[in-house]
C-alpha cells in the first residue's frame, strides 16, 4: 500500500468509529462504545505508523505524496479535490494526535463509566479525532478549513458535553464564538492567497505562487499571514483570543486533556509550521506573531500563579506552553516548536489525567485550596503527576527540558529582537517551574484533607453533586456528570494510559538530544528543506549551555516553591498581602474577560436589547406585523361576510366581476 | 345511393388512434351503466368499480401510446386535436378519476345514488374534460364544458338524502348555468366579430380582418373570460366554490377540486394562448388583475375556516390565482409552468383530500379541523401525508409545491411579469397561516389514552382522536390510505427529483409552437 492509502485509512477508522457508535449505541453493552472508539483510534495510529514506514523508504526529497478521492467542489475557476497530503510534518502530527488520543480514549473508558452520556461521549471523541486528522492530513487549504471547522465543532460539543450545566453551555458558546473569529480570519486568508497567488488551493501551489507573486514583506502577503495568525491564535488560545480556553475546562477532564491541551489547541502551531514559506517571505508578520506569542507565554504563566482551580491552572499552563511553541515556529525554530508540541502533548495530557484522578478523589471539587495530603492515599497518581510537573518545569532529564530549551536556544542564537523574546521565555520558565510545584505541593503534600483521610481508609469520598463553579445542585442523569467518581488507583485503563504517558514524558526527549540524537530533526528536514533557517542552528555546545541554564532555572523555581509551600507555608500569602494589586491582577487574569465584556459583550447586548424592545416589539411586531395582521383579519371578515350562502349574493358578485372585466375591455375598445 | 356516397365523401376524417382515449372513457361510461344493471353485491361492489378502473386504465394506456411532441395533430377535422398539452392534462384527469374511485368506494354517496350511475357520470364528466383538453374550436369547447359540468351537478347531489349535498348540487347548477350562459354569449360574440369558430382561424383573423380594438370582439373576450374564470373558480367568480365544495360528497369534492380545475385551465390555456394569442396585449392585464384578486381573496378567505373542505376550497381559489399568473405570461415557459403546477396540484390536493375522507368517516367532527386533533400520534400514516400536502401547498422546499411555485415565478419573471411573481410569494406567505394551522392541530396536542397493542408490539398511549373507534385506524380503509400515501410520496419524490416531470412539461410547452419561447 502506498503512503496515501495508509493516510486514507488513518481517516477512515475514526470516521467509522463515529458512525458505528452514533448509530449503534443502543446495541452496545456496557463499556463497548468506549472500547470500540479506542480500537478505532488505535487502528488509525497503526495506519499512521504504516504510512510513516512507507514514506521513510523514499529518498528525503521525495517524501511527500498527495491523493484525491473525489471532487469536493468543482466550479468556475476553482477545482477543490477531497485530497490528503502526506509528508513528514502531517504524519508527525497524525502520529502525535492518534497516539495521544488512543491513550486518552482508554483513560476515558474508565473515567466516564458512570456518565449517562457514555456512548455519545465516545461518538463525539471519535468525531473530534477524525476532524483533527483531516485537518493535519488535508491536501489543500479548503479541506484544511473543513477539518479546522470540524475540530471547532467537536470542541464546542465536548465543552458543552454536560449540556444541562449552564456554565458548560455558556463556556461552549464562548469557545465557539472565539473560534469562529479565527475561522473567518482563516477563510479570508485562504481567499487572499487564492486571489493574489495564482488561484491555487494546494499548499505547494500556494507557496510557489506566492514566491512568484509577492516580494519580501509584500503588504498583501503580510495581511494574509496575519490573518493566518489570527486563525492560529483563536484555535491555540493565544492572547488576545485566549479567554475561551480556561472556560473550556467545563468539559470532562479527558476532553481537557485531549482537545484543550494535547491536540486541538496545537493546530495553530501546525498551521504556522505548514505555512512557514509564507512567514519566511513576510518576516514582519512572523515577528508580530512571535511578539504576541512571547507575551502570551509570560502572561499565562503569571495567571497560573494565582488561580486556585486545579484544571484552570493547567489550562493557563497550556496557553503558556503553546506560546513557547508559537514562538518557536514563528521565529524559524520549527523543529523545536514541533518537538515541544510532542513532549507537551505527553506531559500535559498526563497532568490532566492526574488532575482528573484527584478531582475524582475529591468527588468533583476542583479548588486546590480544599485539597492537600493526597501523597499517601494516591501513590500512583502522585508519582505520575510529579513526573508531569517535572517535565512541565523542564527539569533534566525530562522531555520538556530538551524541547523547551531547544526553542529558547534557537532564539538566543538568532539574537537581537529574538534574544529579548528568549529572555522573556526564560523568565516565564522560572514561573512555570514554580507553579508546577505549587500544584504538586498544594495537592499532594501538607495535611491530609478529609477526602484524603477517607481514601487512606479505603473509601472513595462521595460528595454532593454540585457544579464546581457555582455550587448549584445537580442530579446525575444524562446532561450532568455521572454518579460515581473514578480514580487511577482503582481503574486499570486509567493506570495504563497514565503509565505510558509518564514513560513518554520522561524519555520523550530522546528524539532530540543536542549532539547525540537528531532523530526528529532528520525526520522533519524534508519539509523544512526550503527554509532559510535550516542552517541557522546553534552549535551543540551552545545548546548544552542553554540546557544547563534551563535546568538551573527549573531547579530554582522548584526550590522557591518548596520553600514557599513546604518549608515556610504561608509565604505566598504574605507576599500577596504585600502587593495586593498584583495579586488581584493575576487572580483576575489581567482583566481580559472584563475588557471584552466592556468592549464587545455589553455594547452588543445593548444593541440587541434596543433591537428587541424598540425595533422588534414596538415597530416590527406592533406596527408592521400588527398592522398587516389587522388588514388580513378585516379581509377575512369581509370574505366570510360575502359568503352568506345565498345564490343571489353570488350572482351579484359575479355580475360585479363581469362588469369590471367588461368595462376594462370596452375602455380598451374606446381608446 | 348517390346521397349516401355524397354523405360518405363529406363525412369528417377521423383519426381513430388519436380519438381512442376519448372512446375508452365514453365507451366505459356506457359499459359501466349497463353492467350496473346486474343485481347483486359482487356486480355492484366489485365489477362496476373494476370496469371504471379498466376504462380509465385503458385511456391512460392509449394516451401514452398517442404521445408525441410538437404541434397538434387534428383528429376530427378541425374540431379536436391531440398534442402533448391535451394528452398530458388528460392523464391528470384519468389519474384523478382512479383516485376518485378509491375515495368513493366506501362512501355513502355511492350507495345512495347507485354505483353505476355514480361512476357512469364520473366517466362522462371525464369524457367532457378530454374533449375540452383537445378542443380546437368554439363549438367543441362549449360541448366539452357542458359535458363536463352536467354530470358534475348530479354528482354533487348524489348523497340524495343529505340536505347540504342537494343544496350544493342545486347551487352549482344555478350558478354554473349563469357561467355557461356567459361563456356561450362570449363565444357567440367572438364568432360574430371574427366570423370563425376554429381557434387557428380566429387567431389569424384578429389583427387582420378584425381590428384589435373591435368592441364586439373585446366584449366577447370579456364574457368568455368571465365564464371560464367561473369554471376555474377565479375570484370574483369563485363565490360558489366554498359552498359547493363543502356540501358535495367529499370524493366528488376531490374530483372537482383537481380534475375540474385542471380541465378549466386546459381550456383557458388553449383558448387564450391559441385562439386569442394575437390579442394578448389586450387580455393579459385583465387576467393579471384577476390573478392578483384571486390570490388575495383565496388566501384571505381560507384563514379562519374551520371546515377542512372549505379551507381546501379557498386554498384551491388561491392556487388558481397562482396558475393564472402562468397563463398571463403567455410564453412557452409560462405554459410549461402552468402544466407542471397542475400536475403538482393533483398530487398534493389528492393527498390532502384522502386524509379528509379517511377522517370524516370516523370522526364526530366530520370534516372539521377538530377531526385532525392528535392525529400525529394516533395515526401517523394519515398525519404525515396531510403534513406533506400542507407543506407542499404552502410551497416548502423539498416538496412538489416548491418546485411548482418556483417554476411559475421564474416563468413570470422571465416574461417581464416580475410583480406577479412577487404576488405569488406574498400569497404563499399568507397561506402559511392556515396550512400550518392544520399541521399544528395534528401534531401539537398532548397524548392521553392507551391503544390495545398489536401482537409483539408495546401498547401505545395516544390522544383520543375525536370520535375515536376501531375504524379510526386508517388500515380500516386501505384503498384511501393507499392513494393518500402514493400521492404524498409523489409530492416528496417530485419535490426532490422533478426532472421527469420537467421533461413532460417541456413536451407540453411545445404544443403551441406559435408562442414566444
Amino acid at each position: 500500500m502506498s503512503a496515501t492509502a495508509w493516510g486514507w485509512l488513518v481517516l477512515a477508522f475514526p470516521l467509522a468509529g463515529t458512525v458505528v457508535i452514533s448509530l449503534g449505541w443502543r446495541a452496545l453493552p456496557g463499556r463497548m462504545a468506549g472500547w470500540l472508539g479506542s480500537g478505532a483510534i488505535l487502528a488509525a495510529f497503526v495506519c499512521a505508523v504504516g504510512a510513516t514506514v512507507k514514506l521513510q523508504k523514499l529518498a528525503p526529497h521525495a517524501r511527500h505524496a498527495s491523493s484525491t478521492l473525489f471532487d469536493y467542489a468543482h466550479s468556475a475557476g476553482i477545482n477543490i479535490g477531497m485530497s490528503i497530503y502526506v509528508d513528514p510534518l502531517s504524519l508527525f502530527m497524525a502520529l502525535v494526535v492518534s497516539g495521544v488520543s488512543f491513550l486518552i480514549h482508554v483513560y476515558s473508558v474508565s473515567y466516564m463509566t458512570s456518565d449517562r452520556g457514555y456512548s455519545r461521549y465516545f461518538a463525539y471523541l471519535n468525531y473530534f479525532v477524525f476532524s483533527m486528522l483531516l485537518l493535519v492530513l488535508a491536501g489543500n487549504i479548503i479541506i484544511l478549513i473543513v477539518g479546522w471547522a470540524g475540530v471547532g465543532m467537536a470542541s464546542y460539543i465536548l465543552i458543552s458535553f454536560w449540556y444541562r450545566r449552564t456554565t458548560a453551555t455558556a463556556a461552549g458558546m464562548k469557545a465557539f464564538v472565539m473560534n469562529v473569529i479565527g475561522d473567518v480570519a482563516l477563510v479570508l486568508a485562504a481567499f487572499l492567497l487564492w486571489r493574489h497567488a495564482g488561484h491555487h488551493v494546494s499548499f505547494n501551489g500556494i507557496f510557489a505562487g506566492s514566491k512568484q507573486a509577492f516580494g519580501t514583506n509584500n503588504g498583501t502577503l503580510i495581511a494574509a499571514c496575519l490573518l493566518l495568525t489570527v486563525g492560529a491564535f483563536a484555535k491555540s488560545a493565544q492572547v488576545p483570543l485566549h479567554t475561551w480556553l480556561p472556560d473550556a475546562m467545563e468539559g470532562p477532564t479527558p476532553v481537557s486533556a485531549l482537545i484543550h491541551a494535547a491536540t486541538m489547541v496545537t493546530a495553530g502551531v501546525y498551521l504556522i509550521a505548514r505555512f512557514h514559506p509564507l512567514y519566511e517571505l513576510a518576516p514582519t508578520a512572523a515577528d508580530i506573531t512571535a511578539g504576541f506569542a512571547a507575551f502570551t507565554l509570560f502572561y499565562a504563566a503569571t495567571c497560573a500563579l494565582a488561580i486556585t482551580d486545579l484544571k484552570r491552572i493547567i489550562a493557563y499552563s497550556t496557553i503558556s506552553q503553546i506560546g513557547y511553541m508559537m514562538l518557536g515556529v514563528s521565529t524559524g525554530g520549527y523543529d523545536g516548536g514541533l518537538f515541544h508540541l510532542m513532549t507537551h502533548a505527553f506531559f500535559k495530557a498526563l497532568l490532566f489525567m492526574g488532575a482528573g484522578s484527584v478531582i475524582g478523589a475529591m468527588a468533583g471539587i476542583q479548588d486546590i485550596d480544599r485539597m492537600g495530603g493526597f501523597r499517601k492515599s494516591m501513590r500512583f497518581t502522585y508519582v505520575t503527576f510529579v513526573v508531569g510537573a517535572l517535565a512541565l518545569a523542564s527539569f533534566p532529564p525530562m522531555s520538556g527540558w530538551f524541547s523547551k530549551d531547544e526553542i529558547l536556544g534557537f532564539d538566543v542564537h538568532r539574537g537581537g529582537y529574538y534574544l529579548v523574546l528568549a529572555i522573556i521565555g526564560f523568565a516565564a520558565a522560572l514561573i512555570t517551574a514554580f507553579y508546577s510545584f505549587r500544584m504538586v505541593f498544594r495537592v499532594f503534600h501538607g495535611a491530609a484533607v478529609p477526602e484524603a483521610q477517607s481514601l487512606e481508609r479505603g473509601e472513595l469520598a462521595h460528595g454532593e453533586h454540585l457544579n464546581p463553579m457555582t455550587g448549584e445542585h445537580e442530579d446525575t442523569d444524562v446532561g450532568f456528570p455521572g454518579a460515581e467518581h473514578h480514580i487511577a488507583e482503582r481503574e486499570w485503563p486509567m493506570k495504563f494510559a497514565m503509565s505510558i504517558l509518564a514513560v513518554l514524558a520522561i524519555i520523550g526527549g530522546i528524539v532530540g538530544i543536542p549532539g547525540v540524537t537528531h532523530w526528529l530533526r532528520n525526520f522533519l528536514d524534508p519539509v523544512f528543506a526550503d527554509s532559510k533557517f535550516i542552517n541557522t542552528q546553534p552549535t551543540d555546545t551552545s545548546s548544552w549551555i542553554g540546557l544547563v541554564v534551563g535546568a538551573g532555572i527549573a531547579l530554582a523555581g522548584i526550590t522557591i516553591a518548596y520553600v514557599c509551600y513546604i518549608r515556610q507555608p504561608g509565604t505566598t500569602g504574605r507576599i500577596a498581602a504585600r502587593v495586593p494589586a498584583l495579586q488581584r491582577l493575576f487572580v483576575n487574569r489581567w482583566y481580559w474577560d472584563e475588557l471584552y465584556d466592556a468592549l464587545f459583550v455589553r455594547p452588543s447586548a445593548t444593541l440587541g436589547n434596543f433591537g428587541r424592545y424598540v425595533v422588534e416589539r414596538a415597530f416590527v411586531q406592533g406596527t408592521l406585523v400588527g398592522g398587516a395582521t389587522r388588514i388580513v383579519g378585516v379581509g377575512t371578515a369581509i370574505a366570510r361576510g360575502l359568503e352568506n350562502g345565498y345564490i343571489r349574493a353570488y350572482a351579484v358578485l359575479m355580475l360585479l366581476g363581469f362588469g369590471g372585466l367588461g368595462l376594462y375591455f370596452l375602455l380598451q375598445a374606446a381608446f | 345511393m348517390t346521397t349516401l356516397l355524397i354523405a360518405a365523401a363529406k363525412a369528417p376524417v377521423i383519426d381513430y388512434k388519436g380519438i381512442s382515449p376519448l372512446f375508452a372513457v365514453a365507451g366505459g361510461a356506457v359499459i359501466v351503466l349497463m353492467a350496473a344493471l346486474i343485481r347483486g353485491r359482487f356486480a355492484q361492489r366489485v365489477l362496476v368499480p373494476f370496469l371504471t378502473v379498466g376504462a380509465l386504465g385503458a385511456a391512460i394506456g392509449l394516451s401514452i401510446w398517442n404521445w408525441h411532441t410538437g404541434d397538434s395533430r387534428p383528429i376530427v377535422e378541425g374540431a379536436l386535436a391531440i398534442d402533448p398539452l391535451a394528452l398530458g392534462l388528460s392523464l391528470l384527469f384519468y389519474i384523478t378519476g382512479l383516485a376518485t374511485v378509491a375515495f368513493a368506494w366506501r362512501s355513502r354517496a355511492l350507495r345512495e345514488s347507485g354505483t353505476g350511475e355514480f361512476f357512469g357520470l364520473m366517466l362522462g364528466s371525464i369524457a367532457g374534460m378530454t374533449i375540452l383538453g383537445s378542443a380546437e374550436n368554439l363549438i367543441t369547447l362549449f360541448v366539452g364544458i357542458e359535458l363536463l359540468s352536467i354530470p358534475l351537478y348530479v354528482m354533487c347531489a348524489s348523497d340524495v338524502r343529505r340536505e347540504t349535498s342537494l343544496e350544493s348540487g342545486l347551487k352549482y347548477l344555478v350558478i354554473g348555468s349563469v357561467g355557461s350562459a356567459t361563456l356561450l354569449y362570449g363565444l357567440a360574440l367572438i364568432y360574430g366579430a371574427t366570423g370563425h369558430t376554429g381557434f387557428a382561424e380566429i387567431n389569424n383573423a384578429i389583427g387582420n380582418s378584425v381590428n384589435l380594438t373591435d368592441p364586439l370582439l373585446l366584449t366577447g373576450i370579456a364574457l368568455a373570460a368571465a365564464g371560464l374564470a367561473f369554471k376555474a373558480s377565479v375570484a370574483p367568480f369563485h363565490a360558489w366554490t366554498p359552498d359547493v365544495y363543502e356540501g358535495a360528497p367529499t370524493p366528488v369534492t376531490a374530483f372537482m377540486a383537481v380534475a375540474t380545475k385542471t380541465a378549466a385551465f386546459a381550456v383557458i390555456l388553449r383558448f387564450f394562448l391559441e385562439a386569442l394569442v394575437s390579442a394578448q396585449e389586450q387580455w393579459a392585464p385583465a387576467l393579471a388583475a384577476l390573478a392578483v384578486i384571486t390570490i388575495i381573496v383565496g388566501n384571505v378567505g381560507a384563514i379562519a375556516q374551520n371546515s377542512l373542505k372549505r379551507m381546501l376550497a379557498w386554498s384551491g381559489v388561491a392556487q388558481a390565482g397562482y396558475m393564472l399568473a402562468g397563463v398571463v405570461v403567455g410564453t412557452q415557459l409560462g405554459l410549461q409552468a402552468t402544466a407542471f403546477y397542475l400536475a403538482m396540484y393533483l398530487f398534493m390536493n389528492l393527498a390532502a383530500f384522502g386524509v379528509v375522507i379517511a377522517r370524516e368517516r370516523v370522526s364526530e367532527h366530520g370534516d372539521g379541523l377538530k377531526s385532525l386533533e392528535g392525529l400525529g400520534s394516533a395515526s401517523p400514516l394519515l398525519a404525515w401525508p396531510m403534513t406533506i400536502a400542507m407543506l407542499s401547498l404552502a410551497g416548502f422546499p423539498a416538496t412538489a409545491g416548491f418546485i411548482g411555485k418556483f417554476y411559475l415565478i421564474s416563468a413570470a419573471v422571465d416574461g417581464n411579469w416580475a410583480w406577479l411573481g412577487v404576488m405569488i410569494v406574498v400569497g404563499s406567505m399568507l397561506s402559511l397561516v392556515y396550512y400550518l394551522r392544520v399541521i399544528a392541530v395534528m401534531w401539537m396536542t398532548p397524548l392521553k389514552i392507551e391503544l390495545p397493542g398489536r401482537p409483539r408490539r408495546a401498547r401505545r398511549e395516544v390522544q383520543p382522536v375525536a370520535g375515536w373507534s376501531p375504524e379510526a385506524d386508517p388500515r380500516a380503509q386501505p384503498e384511501v390510505l393507499l392513494v393518500t400515501l402514493i400521492m404524498a410520496a409523489a409530492t416528496i419524490f417530485f419535490g426532490i427529483v422533478p426532472s421527469p416531470l420537467f421533461h413532460l412539461a417541456h413536451d407540453v410547452g411545445t404544443s403551441i409552437s406559435a408562442l414566444f419561447s
